[in-house]
């Protein structure tokens, strides 16, 4: 279970303007203490960890595909949706979290 | 007239089927004409020998492939839309081989062998897409600069033997055409202009396959050998057998074929037209009925009927035209009634099919399992005209089917054509089990329909070289 919604202090948070997030576009943004990145691909919005699985870097400067991010740094790919790992060298994956939006603003359950 | 042709007065390969018009003759009746690679012929006779079956069957021939055909042909490695920025990336594999299709500016595209020159590490993993803005190895970290260029290595007083400046990533050769990117190990291969041939290079170019894009990709692993997979696709013969639910409004018998130089060949198979097998059986109206389409999700549900005195074909066309308009937002009004129906299929050696018209609008890949010759992988890509508004859309991902999955369990393949392609691979089981099985040493080709066959394996003959 890659998607943390267990906590029961887990609510959802403001992060972005809707407008601030165009198609084809991401962002990092930090909540909680937790590194998110907020994805839009095909007018679809995900919310990802922002560390790699397999060394920990940084997924930001990453390419969006069609349902998957690809990690700058070695390529590993992982499903924006589940956070699995679509390829080596990861094999773990990744944390995604609930996005929804409210009156405008992309919210994200941390 | 064609009952009174004794077949002994016509030279080898002359004979057509008797009674049926040709496909010229059918395309030259149609409302809005066809352009000039449509209305042209350039068949071959052959010969009509036997084509050795070892090639299909004997694991070493297949190992011998891999230096002598693979690494020494274009092949289509990916399209441009697969890496659209600065940095992008594809993995293309082949057999043992392996390459990272790079997008280095925004008109320089290179093809890296896919292993780090430190201990040989792939750089990048099989099947995969990015972005970089170096390659940074996995192992102990080595990295290179998009451009080939060696950037840094971990320890480098420990490797005072080696000249970092030139160790730059070994590339093979690149060429774009239509939207494809091409790539071909062989250092002296010629232009890939030249591979083609003028005629052919031509055809390509009028077809504008660059504003195509992929919205639906395809993989299967088929149970024969890659050449046998290729060969199924190369005639009409077989349809009356193999799809009957599609002969009803398929051109088999009077299907067309043209070879190109060494590298293309082509048929055109009229379609909207009763089989030549059918004649007197069955009406205009059943073959509106039974028309079968790759791509009918664009269609709806639209019911058509053929008037008095009218053809089928006709009604086809029409109602066609307005129908992939619509449904995909395109201007089609000076598109043939030809290319709207019907099925061209274009071979380049060693391993796509092109299919330009717009109801079938595909290209296919096949290539070699390294593991398994009687194995191979086939990739099904459904194009479509870019949108009017000019977005293109990205690019399809790929959906693996298992090998038992049916091919309509891809989502949104069209089940109809998902039942052909079902039918073409079962064929194959049998038919790459029953030449390693049969008591014949080679197969008997027809002079006429099966000259893309013949054409094909000429092809690998002469890089393959049987007898050397
Ligand atoms: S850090 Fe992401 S693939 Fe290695
Ligand atoms: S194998 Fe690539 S850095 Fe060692
Ligand atoms: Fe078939």
């Amino acid at each position: 279970m890659s998607t943390e919604t267990s906590a029961a202090s887990a609510q959802f948070e403001r992060v972005l303007k809707l407008a601030d997030l165009p198609a084809g576009s991401k962002k990092a943004v930090e909540i909680n203490g937790k590194c998110v990145l907020v994805c839009n691909v095909n007018s679809k919005l995900f919310a990802i960890s922002n560390i790699c699985s397999h060394n920990e870097k940084p997924l930001e400067r990453g390419r969006l595909g069609n349902g998957w991010i690809a990690c700058p740094t070695h390529g590993a790919r992982f499903d924006l949706a589940t956070g699995a790992a679509l390829n080596l060298p990861a094999k773990l994956p990744v944390a995604t979290f609930e996005v929804r939006t409210t009156d405008e603003w992309i919210e994200v359950l941390v | 007239m064609s009952d009174t042709i004794k077949l002994a007065d016509l030279k080898k390969g002359e004979a057509r089927c008797p009674g049926a018009p040709s496909t010229q003759d059918i395309i030259a009746a149609d409302k809005v004409a066809a352009p000039g690679w449509v209305r042209s012929e350039s068949y071959q006779f052959l010969g009509d020998e036997d084509i050795s079956k070892d090639r299909y069957i004997d694991p070493a021939y297949a190992k011998k492939e891999i230096t002598s055909l693979w690494a020494k042909t274009w092949q289509f490695a990916c399209r441009e839309e697969h890496i659209p920025s600065v940095g992008d990336y594809h993995v293309y594999d082949l057999g043992p081989y392996s390459f990272i299709i790079t997008r280095v500016a925004e008109n320089d595209i290179r093809a890296y062998y896919n292993a780090c020159l430190h201990r040989g590490t792939k750089l990048r993993a099989s099947g995969t897409e990015g972005n970089a803005e170096e390659f940074k190895c996995s192992f102990h970290g080595w990295t290179w600069n998009i451009d080939g260029t060696h950037k840094e290595t971990l320890c480098p007083w420990d490797f005072p033997h080696v000249e970092f400046k030139k160790l730059t990533l070994p590339e093979a050769k690149v060429e774009r055409l239509g939207g494809f990117v091409f790539i071909n190990m062989d250092k002296d291969a010629p232009t890939l202009a030249e591979y083609l041939g003028p005629a052919a290079k031509s055809h390509i170019d009028a077809w504008k396959l660059e504003n195509r894009y992929i919205y639906l990709h395809v993989s299967k692993r088929l149970p024969c050998n890659w050449k046998l997979a290729i060969d199924a696709f190369l005639e009409a013969y077989h349809v009356i057998e193999t799809h009957p639910q599609v002969a009803p409004s398929n051109g088999d018998a009077n299907t067309q074929y043209d070879v190109y130089g060494e590298h293309v060949n082509r048929f055109i198979s009229p379609l909207g037209v009763v089989s030549p097998h059918l004649y007197g059986k069955i009406s205009e109206q059943d073959v509106l009925n039974q028309f079968t389409l790759g791509d009918s999700s664009a269609m709806g549900d639209t019911k058509l009927s053929v008037k008095d005195g009218g053809t089928a074909r006709a009604v086809m066309a029409e109602m066609f035209r307005g129908m992939f308009e619509k449904a995909t937002n395109t201007d089609l009004s000076k598109v043939s009634d030809s290319e709207l129906l019907d099925c061209f299929s274009y071979t380049v050696f060693p391993n796509i099919f092109l299919f330009p018209g717009i109801s079938l609008p595909m290209i296919y890949r096949f290539r070699p399992d390294p593991r398994d010759h009687r194995k191979c992988i086939y990739e099904v890509l459904f194009m479509r005209p870019l949108p009017l508004d000019g977005n293109r859309p990205m690019p399809a991902e790929p959906i693996h089917l298992e090998d038992h999955q049916s091919f309509c369990e891809a989502e949104g393949m069209d089940p109809g054509f998902g039942a052909i392609l079902d039918q073409d691979t079962d064929n194959l089981i049998l038919q790459q089990e029953g030449l390693e099985a049969s008591a014949k040493p080679g197969l008997t080709l027809g002079n006429y329909q099966e000259i893309r066959v013949r054409h094909f394996e000429r092809a690998v003959d002469k890089y393959v070289k049987p007898n050397s």
